[in-house]
Order: C-alpha cells, then sequence, then structure tokens
C-alpha cells in the first residue's frame, strides 16, 4: 500500500521536473563494474528485507557489521608493509619495533624467495635483496628472530607458493626456543590461488598447489590452532584490473576452493574457518560501492558458511576484511592529490566497516616511500579516526535507501559470478581454461581506454593538469653486495651442514609429493625435517618440482 | 612492397620474475585490436628464452615489460644475446616502472625506445607500426 503511494508520488516527482532528470539520465552514470546508478532512490529501491538483509551488527548476516558495537569496540587497525635489507637488518628493526610495544610489520620477501629459487640460481641474478628480505634456509630465519621470542610476537609473511616451508621454519624455530606451539601466532598469505591469475609468483602447477595449501591448513588446525594460515587475497584482482564485483567472487570463489578441499581432507569447518581472512582493496572509486561492497561480502560470506558448509560457530560465520587502498590508482602526476584519494579510500573502509585498512603513501609511484609520506599516510588515518566522528555510529550507511540498493544489487552480481564459475566446474577450471586471466584483462583494457580516451576523469592526468617537474625519486636500487652477501652464505652453510641428512630429508619430500593428498601424506611434516636440517628453499620447492613439475601459464586474451 | 603484405609481429615478454603484467597485457590487447600478430611469453622467462622464441617466431619487434627494478641488467643481457645471434635487426623495445634517468644506459645496451608506466597504447601502437614499417623497407 504504502510502497504503491510512492511510486505514484516518485512518478509525479518525476513529471514535475521531467526535463531537469532527462538531462541528468541521458549521462547515463553507473559504477565501473557496469551497475547502473538512479538519480535518486527511494524506499521503493531498497527492496531489502530489515531482519533477513540488515539486522543488527553482531549477529547474522553480519551486514552490518561483525561486532554489535563497531569500532567503538575497537578502531581499525592501522597497518604498515614494508620491505628491508638482508636478514640482520630485518632483525635489528624488529627488535626495535618489539621494544616500542609493537609487532613487527608484515615481512615482504624478495622474488627468487617467493619463487622458491636460491640466490645462486641464474634467474635470480640482480634480483636478489631487490623486492623484500632475502630468506635461504632455516638459518636466515634465525638471523631474523635473534632475541625475539615467537611466543610473544605476531609474524605475517607475505609468502604463497613456498608457504610451507615458511610455517616449517616458523616450528621450527618455536620448537627450538621452546616454545608452546599452541601459543605461536602469526599468519601467512599462502593464497596460491591469487598467484596464478593476478599477482604471478606461482611455482607448481594448480592442483598441487592447493594440495600444499590444504597441507598448511591442516597442520595449524592440528598443532597450530592460534595461526592464521590463510589470507585470501581479493586486492590483487583490481590491481590486476578487475573491476569490484570480480574482485569480491574471484576471492570468494578462491576461498570456496581453499574450503572445499580442506573439508574433502576431513577437516572441520569451524575448526579452521575463522583463521581465514580477506585482504581487499578499498579505494575512493565509486566510494559508496566501495562501502557497499564490504557490507555485501559480509553477508554473502557468512550466509555461505552456515547454510552451505554448516558451520556452527558465528565466529567462523564472520567475514574479517583487511584493506589497502590500491596503488594502481595513485599517480605521478599531481602526486599531493593522491593524498586525497588515499583519504578518501579510508573512509570508504570505515563506512563499510572493515578491520584494518592500510593506506599507499602519495610519493610510491616514485619509488621506496619517504619517511615523511609514511608518516603523512598514518596521520591521515589517525584524522579520519579521530577527528571525523565516522567510528561513532556502527554502519553509519545502514538505511540509506541508495547504499541498501546497491548493497543488494552488488550481492546479487557476485553470487551470479559465482555461479557461472561453478558452472564452469569451479575456480580451479576457470584458472586453467583462462577464464578468470581474460575477465580480468577485458575489464583493465575498458578502464584503461576510458582513461585514456578522458572518457573517466583522472585529475592531473587527463583533465586538469598542471606543469611540473617530476620529484626526485628513490627507485629501488639493485644491490650486488646484498647478492654476493646471500650466496656466499649459502656457500657457508652447504659446507656446514650435514649433507647427507638434506638428501635425506629431500628424498622423503619426493616420496611423500608421489603419493596422493591425504592426512596421511601431508607435506608438511617432511618439509619440516627438510628445514631442520637446513635445506635451502630452492632444494625444498625443487624436490617438489620434480614431482608436480612446473605451471605454465595461457597467455590469450 | 611485397614486404607490407606481411603483418607486424611482436613478441611481448615478461623477462625475469616479476610478476605484474597488467601493463604488458593491455599492450598485447591494443597492439592485437590494431592488426598486429602478438605472441606473449607469460611470466617468469629467461633472456635465453626470449631471444630464442623471437628469433623462431621471426618477430619484427620484442617488446619487455619489467616492474620490478630488475630492467637494466636484463635488458643489457637481451641486447646482448641479440647481437650474439645476430639479430640485432629485430626492434627492442622496454616498457614498465623505469626512472628517467635509466632510460639513456637502457639506449646504449641496444633498447631503441623506452616506454614508461604512463605512456599511451596508442602512442606505442604508432611507434611499432613507424619502425616496423621502416624494417620491413630496409
Amino acid at each position: 500500500m504504502y510502497l504503491e503511494q510512492l511510486k505514484t508520488a516518485e512518478e509525479e516527482w518525476q513529471e514535475r521536473h521531467k526535463e531537469e532528470l532527462a538531462q541528468a539520465e541521458a549521462l547515463n552514470a553507473a559504477c565501473e563494474d557496469g551497475i547502473p546508478l538512479k538519480v535518486l532512490y527511494t524506499p521503493a529501491d531498497s527492496k531489502a528485507d530489515f531482519y533477513a538483509d540488515v539486522g543488527f551488527p553482531g549477529d547474522f548476516p553480519f551486514t552490518r557489521g561483525n561486532d554489535a558495537a563497531g569500532y567503538r569496540k575497537k578502531l581499525w587497525t592501522i597497518s604498515h608493509y614494508a620491505g628491508f635489507g638482508s636478514p640482520r637488518e630485518t632483525n635489528v628493526l624488529f627488535r626495535k619495533m618489539i621494544d616500542h610495544g609493537g609487532v613487527p610489520p608484515y615481512m615482504a620477501l624478495d622474488l627468487p624467495t617467493q619463487l622458491g629459487l636460491d640466490p645462486d640460481h641464474p634467474m635470480a641474478r640482480g634480483e636478489v635483496g631487490m623486492a623484500g628480505t632475502s630468506v635461504t634456509s632455516l638459518r636466515d630465519w634465525e638471523t631474523i628472530f635473534e632475541g625475539i621470542k615467537l611466543e610473544d610476537t605476531f609474524v605475517g609473511t607475505v609468502i604463497n607458493a613456498p608457504a610451507a616451508v615458511f610455517l616449517a621454519m616458523h616450528v621450527v624455530l618455536a620448537e627450538k626456543q621452546g616454545a608452546d606451539l599452541k601459543k605461536i601466532r602469526g599468519n601467512l598469505q599462502n593464497d596460491i590461488l591469487k598467484e596464478f591469475t593476478a599477482r604471478g609468483n606461482f611455482i607448481f602447477p594448480v592442483a598441487p598447489s592447493l594440495r600444499l595449501v590444504t597441507d598448511t591448513l591442516e597442520y595449524c588446525a592440528q598443532h597450530l590452532p592460534s595461526y592464521w594460515p590463510l589470507n585470501v587475497c581479493g586486492g590483487h584482482y583490481p590491481e590486476a584490473g578487475a573491476n569490484r564485483v570480480h574482485e569480491v567472487a574471484f576471492a570468494f570463489a578462491d576461498a570456496f576452493t581453499y574450503i572445499d578441499d580442506a573439508i574433502r581432507r576431513g577437516v572441520a569447518i569451524d575448526s579452521f574457518a575463522k583463521g581465514i581472512f580477506f585482504l581487499m582493496k578499498t579505494n575512493h572509486t565509486d566510494l559508496l560501492e566501495e562501502a557497499a561492497k564490504f557490507r555485501a561480502m559480509r553477508k554473502i560470506w557468512a550466509t555461505r558458511l552456515r547454510d552451505h558448509y554448516g558451520a556452527k560457530d558465528a565466529e567462523t560465520m564472520k567475514c574479517r576484511v583487511l584493506a589497502h587502498s590500491g596503488g594502481s590508482l595513485l599517480t605521478r602526476e599531481r602526486p599531493e592529490l593522491n593524498i586525497a584519494r588515499t583519504t578518501l579510500a579510508c573512509v570508504a573502509g570505515v563506512l563499510g566497516g572493515i578491520q584494518l585498512i592500510g593506506l599507499r603513501t602519495m610519493d610510491e609511484v616514485f619509488g621506496i616511500p619517504t619517511e615523511k609520506s609514511e608518516l603523512i599516510a598514518i596521520g591521515t588515518q589517525h584524522v579520519v579516526a579521530h577527528e571525523t566522528g565516522l567510528p561513532d555510529v556502527v554502519d553509519p550507511l545502514g538505511g540509506s535507501y541508495y547504499v541498501e540498493a546497491l548493497t543488494a544489487e552488488f550481492e546479487r552480481k557476485v553470487l551470479e559470478e559465482l555461479e557461472r564459475i561453478e558452472r564452469m566446474g569451479g575456480m580451479v577450471k576457470a584458472i586453467e581454461a583462462g577464464y578468470v586471466r581474460k575477465a580480468i584483462a577485458q575489464d583493465a583494457y575498458r578502464t584503461h581506454l576510458a582513461w585514456e580516451t578522458g572518457a573517466k576523469v583522472k585529475v592531473g592526468v587527463n583533465k586538469y593538469q598542471i606543469e611540473e617537474n617530476d620529484p626526485p625519486r628513490q627507485p629501488y636500487a639493485y644491490k650486488p653486495e646484498e647478492e654476493q652477501r646471500q650466496v656466499e652464505a649459502l656457500r657457508q652453510l652447504r659446507r656446514e651442514r650435514d649433507n647427507a641428512a638434506v638428501d635425506k630429508a629431500l628424498k622423503r619430500i619426493v616420496e611423500v609429493a608421489k603419493r596422493p593428498a591425504a592426512t596421511e601424506n601431508n607435506l608438511m611434516p617432511p618439509i619440516i625435517e627438510a628445514v631442520r636440517a637446513y635445506a635451502t628453499i630452492g632444494e625444498i620447492c625443487g624436490a617438489l618440482r620434480q614431482v608436480f613439475g612446473e605451471y605454465s601459464e595461457p597467455t590469450s586474451f | 612492397m611485397g614486404a607490407q603484405q606481411r603483418k607486424i609481429r611482436v613478441l611481448m615478454g615478461k623477462p625475469g620474475l616479476c610478476g605484474h603484467d597488467r601493463g604488458v597485457v593491455l599492450v598485447v590487447m591494443a597492439l592485437r585490436d590494431a592488426g598486429m600478430e602478438v605472441i606473449y611469453s607469460g611470466r617468469h622467462n629467461s633472456p635465453e628464452s626470449l631471444v630464442e622464441v623471437a628469433i623462431q617466431e621471426d618477430v619484427d619487434v620484442l617488446g619487455v615489460s619489467i616492474l620490478a627494478g630488475g630492467h637494466l641488467g636484463l635488458c643489457e643481457r637481451i641486447a646482448a644475446l641479440l647481437r650474439e645471434r645476430n639479430a640485432q635487426d629485430i626492434v627492442f623495445l622496454a616498457g614498465g616502472f623505469i626512472p628517467p634517468e635509466d632510460i639513456p644506459k637502457l639506449k646504449a645496451f641496444g633498447v631503441r625506445e623506452v616506454f614508461r608506466d604512463g605512456a599511451k597504447l596508442e602512442e606505442i601502437v604508432h611507434y611499432i607500426e613507424k619502425v616496423a614499417g621502416e624494417r620491413a623497407a630496409a
């Protein structure tokens, strides 16, 4: 009755303002992922049922947030991510941060380490110590954590293809320190599926890669209950060019793939799924859709975990989101405007009620951020947290006709894309068939052409340009001395360790890897033994390469 | 000019370990839309394998994209390999995250042109059409 009256009222309003509205509609506004935007939203557009779709924060379906009191309970975490030099320099930095009451930042590793290559491998030349720390064996891990009790700190590592080796190093070092494994906290990125389609640091083919992830999940469920062995990454998709619907749908499809595999292994959903976090982007473009995205994510996740996977624990149903602003949206032109962009990106994340936010620095487009710009990025978050009043009320957008309509439409589009992937036979098939890469490439191409033709404005780049000189840059520089040092350390290691024990441990890895994936063939125990014998990352991944082979990616778009 | 009948053939490659390929994929798509035959190497290639493919596939242009900072070493090796294999007539182009002060160094190695991130696709397409035309006429 009310909605019918409203419909008539809206039609009358349209009639009264038809010229103005016709002009506005001719602009044909839409979000980047194609969701069309009306000029105005009314209760007739927001078909959400308050109890079923929106509800209360802290309760199913968690659309309004994971916690009843939102940011009044706990402010979002202000994150930093850093690349540093050698294991020794990393140790100095970590100890300094711990002394100041902090936790070590997430650890960035160089590309050879991320690809399971030792520093003396021909492909590693020129890349050792470049994009992060070079870690070759347990010896480097021991150096990094010298004087640090693993039981008392949280160690986050951005590692994917060789994640099992890093988990093994952490376990062995914790044992050597006499720690209680049940208290060991830390986090691996470990999301291999997005490496194939977006980030690019893959080693083995898809199926054995998935097996390694499940081996780590299972091992942690059994032995390290406080450790978070997986961050599912959606954020790499938009950085590779994907639109927002693809960002969420691909991240969820990846997550469901890991869960399905773990459940097949017999791991109970409530024993591991609460350790899954989502690492997404929070961007300023289509800002309110960004907030709606986070609201929709929580609802989709909770519904799927409860109704499809039979989760009983409410903690398992909560979709925990960590998000960084996207570096690919920052510009070298008028770089100070990047502060405005990231401020708005922060606001989008806060309106979306997420758990952690990290902002790119204004000068990251030029190379290593300066300390000043790092402090600006952190200070920007402090301004949003303490000066705007945004954290005072939970889910401030809830009930907005527009945002509720957008949340519902976003959810519908994500579910539609998930169904498409399921019809293809799941994410592994979609990756191997090249579907995901193609979808991302096409999104990226569309966006890029819109910028290049000026159909979409990028301030300072295709509109409102001003003449200015590039500021001085501090690019990543090749460090031949660091490479030489790591190669020398590797030679020394090979001279000093018990090489017969290493060979035996590597043979054992090959033996277990040849058997089918199963609880009794979990690769973690043999990898742990190899790490204990100081086998290198290149040797351990080499043993696995022998059995699994390497992934060769589809290259047509 | 019979040589003009042939479509321009391009190998777009990712040498080294850097996994960022949004840019190179955009270039692949734009060159294809411009009617060229484009081969994309995929990621993690050695300079040796890229030069081998370029020669085997008889390309006019070899374009490489590098964003993780290894451009100087990688491009120097690729240029040297092209000379060793007597294939320096293949137009060698580089793109990606490359500081302007490195451009003269890359050109001294034998890179014909450098397209930094932010270069327009249109500009790259026109450049390749021009140099491939000159190469065919030579």
